[in-house]
């Protein structure tokens, strides 16, 4: 493993770090404004997970705190690293910096994960939790309810239903005020604007209510994102999911049924999502990590009409910062998540 | 106002935190103008790179010349290439520039805003505009009462098929309260006021929005927000550059008009209003407005006393020899016009009996920068004083620009076995702690308008109440033109304006 940084004794990070400050130049100023915790059980996403603590400070003034657990380890042990990542503020020469702490915990050291948060955290911050392990019974009640935000990614998820139901548990610990941050969700931002941008066309949005088939095209394994976008649809049209005779489909208020079929594709991410009606059929597409999506709008009331509608980009950095940066609730992640969950596996 | 339930898009609920503007059409007057091509337009490539305005959105620059639409695009390109904060991305352009057209047309021919509203019904079938129109007055300010009279008999006044319609006017709101009341009411003859947004781009910028936030969401503020713990308050807006191309627009109007009866006295009246009932745009405006009402007038010999007005001789900037103003082309060679103004602002009321509003603005002065700065009262000269040890006072400066932040000087004993106490600065800036770089103003206010939001634009009975504040003291200064002075380029502005604030027993901060 590559050091990711000063190797430091664990009761005297506090000092070191001070040290470290001192000895640098003028030029260097630290900044913070939360923890960010990323905690992980694979010892190849160390490096990755500096690469993008670095990336991203750029935008984001915060402590890190990256910890690399393997409770299944023979030998128990604890160690820790420090380091910086600096910037060029503006035109100045003036540097920001923020902090990066790095555990290895092995075998039962692994168990001092909350002692570890605890005592490292930037104090009066917000704490932001990042769980690339899948969560595990039995909870430690205090370390989640420490937690302002909770972030993990559904798409890496071996059994999203179970996992789902973990997270709700976990939220029920700090009575709700734990914001839950799947950055699947967060992935499909840009999606739900972009479908939103189709449908602020007057002639489109006419059509919204009459909306009787709904067509995903998605990568395989990236079910669950595409059936989340799904979920949102449902409950923002006020369509209900419904079983009958081993097929599902959603009811509209006006007892109208919406077929709906996800299909698994070559593609990167989602890549086509279909919208149709009695005369009308709006499609938007994106090639695999294109930066624009493409609309099409083909309707009486629309005189050939086509978008190109920003689509960001995809790489880890840009949805965690995306994440990090846009603070508040997700208002309509439950709601969706509720409204697909039947059709979730494990 | 409002639009029908129907023209709610449900898919737009949780996608950001602000809405989403409606589809609208945004008509510029003074298209081929400079604040089109160097603020407007890459402000609205920047919205649309941002993701903040809806595609379907139409921009209609409506001007004099002869010019295609492909002619007017390629223009617009080359000046947002130039101007934008961001790279122009060349699809993303395309698509944006698919939204340009150009409407030539005299500001007086009646016909020229007939055949306009054609164009915009068709824009609305085509693009989904929903009949919103946006109009944008960027032209020069003797042309925005044809204009305004046009846009009532062609109908446009008025949004289409449930839209809204609504107009932006540029600053100067008049040149005087007589001329401000004159164009109002010709705004409110064609736009209801709620649909009429005139625009202070000083509102725009992100540290002007901060100030209600530092101080209504800091207990630690507030409640020393008043005479009882505040000595005085210093407002500066510096520059370094002269007139530069506005020689002649600035020759008439001066740095009391240009600067102070807008600009700053929105910072006077951020730093000094009450808390408003809510954060709706009147409830915010009416704070605004007490304050303007509650400033002591400064007139007949009180202006002599509180007002001092200098004009730029010749010196040095940067190691530069610059020119006197009276030197500048296009500047009458014996111009009284002020280039400089240092006053005196007394805000009569009870949170602020006693302490003093320094305002001063000037150009060709050392650096660049406009701040508010809070000086608070010395602790009781008790403690200390037998150590010989001066304490500074705090002071708390919200920098507008440029490196937005705030500062707060307090007082610390110096490392030793000796009692030393000296001033140490707590210093928080926008761009260390929040990394992405902050909007344009106009990009915030344009955004505003579009999403039918005032508060960050001023209203009739605040830009009336400003002119009658500064009147005063021109009416003063017209009785008694002895009282200009002089000084030296690069200099902090004539030694008088020292002499105001040491009165107060004081000195100017140095920026």
């Amino acid at each position: 493993m590559i050091e990711p940084g000063l190797p430091v004794e664990i009761g005297r990070i506090d000092k070191e770090l001070g040290r470290l400050w001192e000895s640098s130049d003028d030029t260097k100023t630290r900044a913070s404004l939360l923890n960010l915790v990323v905690y992980t059980e694979e010892p190849e996403a160390l490096a990755a997970n500096t690469e993008l603590i670095a990336a991203i400070a750029s935008q984001h003034a915060f402590r890190a705190i990256l910890i690399l657990a393997d409770p299944q380890a023979a030998t128990s042990g604890a160690r820790a690293w420090i380091s910086a990542h600096c910037h060029l503020a503006g035109k100045g020469s003036r540097q920001i910096c923020s902090e990066q702490i790095t555990f290895r915990l092995d075998g039962e050291s692994a168990a001092s994960l909350p002692n570890i948060v605890f005592s490292h955290l930037d104090s009066d911050l917000p704490l932001c939790f990042w769980s690339q392990a899948e969560f595990r019974e039995p909870l430690d009640e205090q370390l989640w309810s420490w937690v302002d935000r909770l972030i993990f990614d559904s798409a890496t998820w071996k059994s999203p239903a179970a996992q789902f139901a973990l997270t709700r548990k976990i939220q029920s610990l700090t009575d709700g005020n734990m914001v839950l941050c799947d950055l699947n969700w967060t992935r499909l931002h840009r999606w739900r604007f972009a479908l939103a941008n189709v449908f602020d066309h007057s002639a489109a949005l006419a059509c919204l209510r009459k909306i009787t088939r709904v067509r995903i095209e998605c990568a395989c394994g990236q079910r669950v994102k595409a059936s989340l976008l799904l979920g949102w649809l449902s409950v923002q049209l006020g369509w209900r999911l419904q079983h009958l005779l081993s097929k599902d489909f959603f009811l509209a208020p006006d007892d109208q049924q919406v077929a709906f079929e996800i299909s698994e594709t070559a593609a990167a991410g989602i890549s086509h999502v279909e919208l149709a009606g009695a005369g009308f059929c709006f499609n938007l597409r994106r090639a695999d990590n294109a930066e624009f999506f493409h609309a099409s709008l083909q309707s009486p009331g629309i005189p050939d009409c086509t978008m190109t509608i920003g689509a960001g980009y995809d790489r880890a950095s840009d949805i965690l910062l995306a994440e990090l940066s846009r603070g508040g609730r997700h208002p309509l992640y439950a709601g969706s998540l509720d409204a697909i969950s039947p059709l979730l596996p494990g | 106002m409002s639009n029908s339930v129907i023209q709610i898009n449900p898919l737009r609920e949780g996608l950001g935190n602000r809405a989403m503007p409606e589809p609208c059409t945004l008509v510029i007057f003074g298209a081929t103008g400079d604040l089109t091509h160097r603020k407007l337009v890459p402000a609205l490539y920047n919205l649309a790179a941002d993701g903040a305005l809806p595609p379907a959105i139409s921009v209609v620059g409506f001007a004099r010349r002869d010019k295609s639409d492909e002619i007017f695009r390629k223009e617009l390109e080359e000046a947002a290439r130039k101007y934008s904060r961001q790279t122009i991305n060349g699809e993303l352009w395309g698509s944006f520039a698919a939204s340009i057209s150009y409407h030539r047309s005299e500001f007086d021919d009646l016909a020229g805003y007939r055949s306009l509203a054609e164009r915009l019904d068709g824009l609305d079938a085509a693009r989904g505009t929903r009949g919103n129109r946006l109009f944008y007055l960027a032209a020069a300010p003797d042309q925005f009462e044809i204009i305004l009279e046009n846009l009532r008999k062609s109908g446009l006044n008025r949004g289409v098929n449930g839209g809204w319609a609504r107009v932006i006017v540029e600053k100067p709101f008049g040149t005087d309260l007589p001329s401000a009341r004159h164009l109002n009411d010709l705004v409110e003859g064609s736009f209801p006021e709620a649909d009429t947004y005139r625009i202070d781009h000083f509102l725009g910028k992100e540290t002007a929005q901060n100030i209600m936030v530092l101080r209504f969401a800091n207990a630690l503020f507030e409640a020393m927000w008043n005479a009882r713990y505040i000595d005085h308050v210093q407002i500066t807006a510096s520059e370094p550059l002269g007139v530069e191309g506005r020689a002649g627009y600035y020759d008439k109007s001066g740095a009391l008009r240009d600067m102070v009866q807008n600009h700053l006295l929105q910072l006077l009246c951020l730093t000094a209003m009450e808390p408003p009932t809510g954060l709706d745009a009147d409830a915010i405006r009416d704070e605004k407005v007490k304050v303007l009402r509650s400033l002591r007038p400064l007139e007949g010999k009180d202006v002599a006393r509180h007002v001092i007005r200098g004009q730029y001789g010749a010196g040095a900037i940067n190691g530069k020899r610059v020119a006197a103003y009276r030197d500048e082309a296009n500047v009458n060679p014996e111009s009284v016009t002020e280039t400089f103004v240092a006053l005196q602002v007394n805000v009569d009321n009870w949170r602020w009996a006693g302490v003093p509003f320094f305002v001063r603005v000037g150009k060709r002065l050392p650096k660049g920068g406009t701040e508010i700065a809070v000086h608070f009262k010395s602790v009781p000269p008790v403690l200390f004083k037998a150590t010989g040890e001066a304490v500074d006072d705090n002071v708390l400066v919200i920098r507008i620009q440029p490196d937005e932040g705030v500062s707060l000087r307090m007082s610390a004993k110096m490392p030793g076995s000796s009692l030393r106490i000296e001033p140490v600065k707590m210093d928080f800036h926008y761009g260390t702690s929040f990394g992405k770089a902050t909007p344009e103003a106009y990009e915030r206010l344009l955004l505003d308008a579009m999403s039918g939001d005032p508060t960050l634009f001023a209203r009739r009975d605040e830009v009336e109440e400003a002119w009658k504040f500064v009147d005063a003291i021109r009416d003063a200064w017209k009785a008694d033109s002895e009282d200009l002075t002089f000084y030296s380029s690069g200099s902090w502005g004539p030694a008088e304006a020292d002499e105001l604030i040491k009165r107060h027993g004081t000195t100017w901060r140095r920026l």
